[in-house]
């Protein structure tokens, strides 16, 4: 009846998705350490601090929808990630393509947006308002990127994707799709929340933005789905461009390079303000989709 | 709020966690987040410890602006009544264990301003204190060993501040209403909504 | 023996003017009520039968059809037009809304089930008028702008259809189309001809579909308004101008094509509409997302989803025209309950602007979940039918190699997200303002409307098959293939049932870590970190004034140039030629008066007559 062998790679691949996110989010905090030449934390913290908030013993609420985002927000991300074809786990990858999965991996986004507005802080609400803008500013050359992919490739199914890049080499090998890499770079910087776009969370304007009346259990259920969601995204970029993985460690070589760039890009900049990015978003990375959307037609 | 309303704030049940305290006492101790409030003279002394020469990211300490997710409370220097309000009000939306950490020796009798009239000489009547670090202002060397010193008493289980701010809160309240007057906090608020 | 279609087309009208007529409190709802239920009821019973029907009036013969097609736009109409009438049941408060909301009703199903350009004609005016005087009782200003546009869209259609009877000399859609589509490559139509034809049909229906140049009667005609009726009014007027493109393929599909040719591998005339689609997505959307009224900024919306129609149609393919009839359906049902919703708000409230309102989940929650629901569905959440039928416009836009174009439908969507989270926040959070403190929960049949309108959301996008297969009956072949959970194109899957299964799995292992924490006590709202600071209710804790001011900085090139300011201007110019003419003329000057008697005089004294 059921197929147990597939419910346990689900479950296995959870645990292994939980893990590998929250180490990447210390390595996230180590490397920023040691640019800035300090000794940084040890890479498994972010766990640590999974473990304190949920030991945390009392807990407040403002309301049901102020309960409900966070647990919305992990299980929006724990469903992206089983529709992404993990090295050479298939999962639940053959039902859903590729819209499907970039549609929700910006669910989240609403879970954490509709608790941040019911707990009625101001902070929370410009930052929601904040939240909402680099969204909108980051989809036109978001979406030109993968539709580049899309129409060199000819499939919007992950797992053929993996297939024919396993076939005829890397996405960015192709020149289109090396702008196209480019372009979704920039946007993925958004994507992950780091500087110069991390405008949402701006700690030391609005005192961590959205998620300023979020403690214990809560903050411990948004950063389990930071990491999940680290995880998706960076195994999304390497099956997009990268061609996917025979074994999870080679899966996890990409993922780490993703991450890296994106960490290094991050140390470098300081943050733009909203319209600013916006301005920019829709400046030279539209235009640089354009012409690789255009390259690919 | 004119009545000691105890039954809105501290008289809820808590949550004991049976099988995984020891657990998450180690994960307290390796991962305190400190409420970015920096009060007094001694807030200069924040930026040292954070930067790459006396680095306190490496025990898992962070700055964290809301005081929702943050576990400690350093109170840095001298407490006037005005950023006492605040200092209580953000130490009461911390949610339990939280810890205070009061650097200096204003906190503990005055420090320089022991005549000052405007200087709250006795903190522990207001807020429980967990590790006090004498000087005037401690070197960062002496904020570590401050900080070690809370460690260690977490790890012990004798960081019990939050404890005893439960157990003997009309203590506490009595000595707040005293110092500002009933219903301070409406008053207050009142008082800053001509500016907004 | 009375024809299925003509009890169809004329019940709501009969039930409106008797209603009208009695005007007495609970007896006229009734009337509408069941006037509104009898054309779903009977449609539903018609499900596979095609029938076909005609009568001769005046010299010109109506034919009416049902076919297919023309069952799903008319179920769709006359189902939005159920929940319009139980919406009204609680909000409308005279039978001159009930018997205009019902004469539209009528024009609608009559538009959608005429088989030839006359009955289609005079049912679009029906339509047109009912829906304008609606409007005329609120607001003259707006009505004036709707009344002027619709005449100039109608004109040009019977300029059309004029056109057309010369070149073919028969007015019913078979014949018209055999001739086209003989006449396609013998080519006695002229280019020049066919391009006019084609730009009066397109300015006839984009009218009243709301696309871009023309859409500036919809943000004034939607608002001012009974919102129930505003849910028919976007859900079901606005698919007959989408209806009126779909005919323009039917009927001159292959002409269009012999005469226009193809630009870059793609249809020309169709290029065109995908534009019209596209532009109108992104220019009503960023509109949209700078409203500070609830009612504009869901009409700035129904405009850029009807867009998103236009986009579907005018990409050529058998899947655009799958993903296009899907958004028909999705469009109609959360939009009208997105108005229901509006409705209730203003019922309850009496408040229009964003401003007034807040924190009203606790006391309205079975309208705020009836909210969410529309929410999901608009915002293209995936187990909603939204998602369902936006997926589907992806896959052909992308498949069929219009690139720009699908990158349009992505920044729509994250327009829409972003407008779509305003209301939210702007309304059911936050702090409450004093006087929204005994707002009560909306009245029954209001909700029982809503729920109606829920439900198909809710079915259709975890069984989008369902849809699917009825369309591709349509269409006439499996062009989207799959079951009924599942939708399979040639070069992608949507497993709708799989992918609530995943987030259902995820929700309870995120409700397994939250159950294990502390337990939550709630706290009030003026509990918050304002840096320390203490509040108190007094103080404004929310943002309900431009919400998204950046955005309008960042777009502030942009929106120095307005439609609507250009089309006041044209008709202030208008109005000034007319008013200096006829002070010029008419200057009660008895000189001036008997100079114009004795040139007349002169001139018939010359011609011969006197």
């Amino acid at each position: 009846m059921f197929d147990w062998k597939l419910i346990l790679e689900v479950i296995g691949m959870l645990i292994y998705a939980t893990f590998v996110g929250f180490i990447f989010m210390g390595i996230e905090r180590k490397a920023m350490a040691r640019i800035q030449r300090r000794v940084g934390p040890p890479i498994y913290q972010p766990i640590i601090d999974t473990l304190k908030l949920l030991g945390k013993k009392e807990s407040v609420s403002h309301g049901f929808i102020y309960d409900f985002g966070p647990i919305f927000a992990l299980g929006a991300s724990i469903a992206a990630l089983l529709f992404i074809p993990i090295a050479n786990f298939q999962l639940f990858s053959a039902n859903a393509d590729l819209i499907v999965v970039a549609y929700l991996l910006e669910v989240p986004m609403l879970g954490i947006m509709l608790g941040a507005m019911s707990s009625g802080n101001p902070y929370s609400a410009v930052g929601v308002q904040r939240g909402l803008l680099t969204m909108v500013a980051m989809q036109l050359p978001y979406g030109l990127a993968l539709i580049a992919i899309i129409q060199h490739w000819g499939t919007f199914k992950l797992n053929e994707l993996v297939s024919l890049q396993q076939a005829h080499g890397w996405s960015i090998l192709v020149p289109a799709l090396f702008v196209a890499m480019i372009v979704f770079d920039i946007v993925f910087q958004a994507m992950l929340g780091l500087e110069p776009f991390d405008i949402v969370s701006a700690p030391a304007e609005i005192s961590m933005g959205p998620m300023v009346e979020y403690g214990g259990k809560h903050a411990a259920l948004l950063f389990t789905q930071h990491a999940v969601q680290l995880f998706a995204e960076t195994a999304f970029f390497a099956v997009i461009f990268l061609g996917g993985a025979s074994n999870l460690l080679e899966l996890l070589i990409k993922q780490i390079a993703v991450l890296f760039i994106a960490i290094f890009v991050a140390s470098i900049y300081p943050r733009f303000t909203i319209d600013q990015a916006a301005k920019f978003f829709w400046k030279w990375p539209t235009i640089l989709g354009i012409i690789a959307v255009l390259l690919t037609v | 709020m004119s009545e000691r309303k105890n039954e809105d704030f501290i008289s809820y049940e808590l949550q004991e966690f049976k099988l995984f305290e020891p657990l998450f006492r180690w994960a307290r101790k390796k991962s305190l987040w400190i409420v970015a409030f920096c009060t007094g003279c001694g807030g200069i002394e924040m930026p040292p410890l954070a930067t790459a020469r006396y680095d306190f990211e490496r025990f898992g300490i962070m700055p964290n602006p809301a005081p929702r997710m943050a576990d400690l409370f350093l109170i840095t220097g001298y407490v006037t009544p005005k950023t006492l309000k605040r200092i209580i009000i953000t130490y009461e939306m911390m949610q339990d264990p939280k810890y205070v950490l009061a650097h200096g020796s204003c906190p503990i009798n005055g420090g320089v301003y022991w005549d000052s009239y405007n200087v709250v000489k006795q903190l522990d009547k207001y807020i429980p204190i967990d590790v006090a670090i004498a000087g005037c202002m401690p070197r960062p060397e002496a904020v570590m060993d401050g900080i070690m010193e809370i460690m260690r008493k977490i790890e012990n289980g004798e960081a019990d501040g939050w404890k005893r701010y439960r157990e003997n809160y009309e203590y506490y309240r009595k000595n707040q209403d005293e110092l500002f007057g009933e219903g301070w906090r409406e008053k207050d608020a009142r008082r800053w909504l001509a500016w907004i | 023996m009375i024809n299925e279609l003509m009890i169809i087309i004329f019940a709501p009208l009969v039930a409106g003017v008797i209603a009208w007529a009695l005007d007495i409190k609970i007896l006229r709802e009734i009337l509408g009520l069941c006037g509104s239920a009898v054309p779903l009821a009977l449609l539903l019973r018609l499900y596979n039968e095609s029938i076909n029907y005609s009568f001769t009036i005046g010299g010109f013969t109506l034919q009416f059809q049902l076919s297919t097609l023309t069952w799903y736009f008319a179920v769709i109409a006359s189902l939005v037009g159920l929940a319009m009438a139980f919406g009204m049941t609680s909000t409308s408060k005279s039978s001159y809304d009930w018997l205009f909301a019902l004469m539209s009703y009528t024009g609608v199903l009559g538009v959608f089930l005429s088989a030839d350009f006359v009955g289609f004609f005079l049912f679009w005016e029906l339509m047109t008028f009912a829906s304008f005087m609606m409007v005329l009782k609120r607001n003259k200003h707006e009505s004036l702008k709707y009344f002027v546009l619709s005449v100039i869209g109608a004109y040009a259609m019977l300029i059309a259809i004029g056109m057309l009877y010369a070149k073919t000399g028969a007015l019913d859609f078979a014949t018209i189309r055999q001739i086209l589509y003989i006449d396609a490559s013998m080519g006695t139509i002229t280019k020049g001809e066919t391009v006019m034809i084609f730009a009066l049909f397109l300015t006839a229906f984009g009218v009243k579909a709301g696309s871009v140049p023309l859409h500036v009667w919809a943000p004034g005609a939607y608002s001012e308004n009974d919102q129930s009726y505003t849910a028919f009014f976007s859900g079901a007027l606005s698919k007959a101008g989408a209806y009126g493109f779909f005919l323009i393929y039917l009927l001159m599909a292959y002409k269009l094509y012999a005469e226009l040719g193809t630009f870059h591998g793609h249809l020309t005339f169709a290029y065109i509409i995908a534009w019209i689609g596209a532009i109108t997505v992104v220019v009503a959307g960023f509109l949209a997302v700078l409203q500070e009224d609830i009612r504009k900024l869901f009409a700035y919306s129904s405009v850029s989803q009807v867009g998103y129609i236009l986009l579907a149609l005018g990409l050529g393919t058998a899947l655009g025209f799958s993903g296009a009839l899907f958004h028909v359906l999705s469009h109609a049902v959360f939009k009208g309950l997105f108005w229901l919703v509006t409705a209730a708000i203003i019922l309850q409230t009496g408040k229009t602007q964003f401003k007034d309102m807040g924190g009203l989940a606790e006391k309205m929650p079975f309208t705020f979940a009836m909210g969410l629901i529309a929410v999901l569905s608009l915002a293209g959440i995936p187990p909603m039918a939204g998602f369902a039928s936006k997926w589907l416009i992806y896959e052909a836009a992308i498949s069929a190699h219009m690139p720009l174009v699908a990158g349009s439908i992505f920044l729509g969507s994250g327009i829409a997200f972003a407008y779509v989270v305003r209301f939210l926040y702007a309304v059911w959070f936050g702090q409450r303002p004093s006087d929204l403190e005994d707002v009560r929960e909306a009245p029954l049949p209001l909700l029982v409307g809503m729920t109606l309108l829920a439900i198909p959301n809710l079915v259709f996008g975890i069984a989008p098959g369902l849809v699917t297969g009825y369309i591709n009956k349509i269409l006439g072949g499996e062009v989207v293939g799959g079951d009924y959970y599942k939708l399979v194109t040639p070069t992608g899957t949507y497993n709708a049932l799989l992918v609530t299964i995943a987030l259902t799995i995820g929700l309870a292992i995120a409700g397994l870590i939250y159950l294990y924490g502390a337990r939550a006590r709630k706290i009030p709202v003026t509990n918050t970190y304002q840096s320390g600071n203490p509040v108190t209710e007094e103080f404004n804790l929310s943002i309900r004034k431009n919400f998204y001011k950046p955005l309008a900085e960042a777009l502030d090139f942009w929106l120095k140039y307005s439609w609507d300011r250009f089309y006041e201007r044209l008709a202030g110019i208008i109005e000034d030629l007319a008013d200096s003419l006829r002070q010029s003329f008419y200057n009660g000057n008895v000189q001036s008066y008997s100079w114009y008697l004795a040139i007349v005089l002169l001139i018939l004294a010359l011609w011969g007559v006197l």
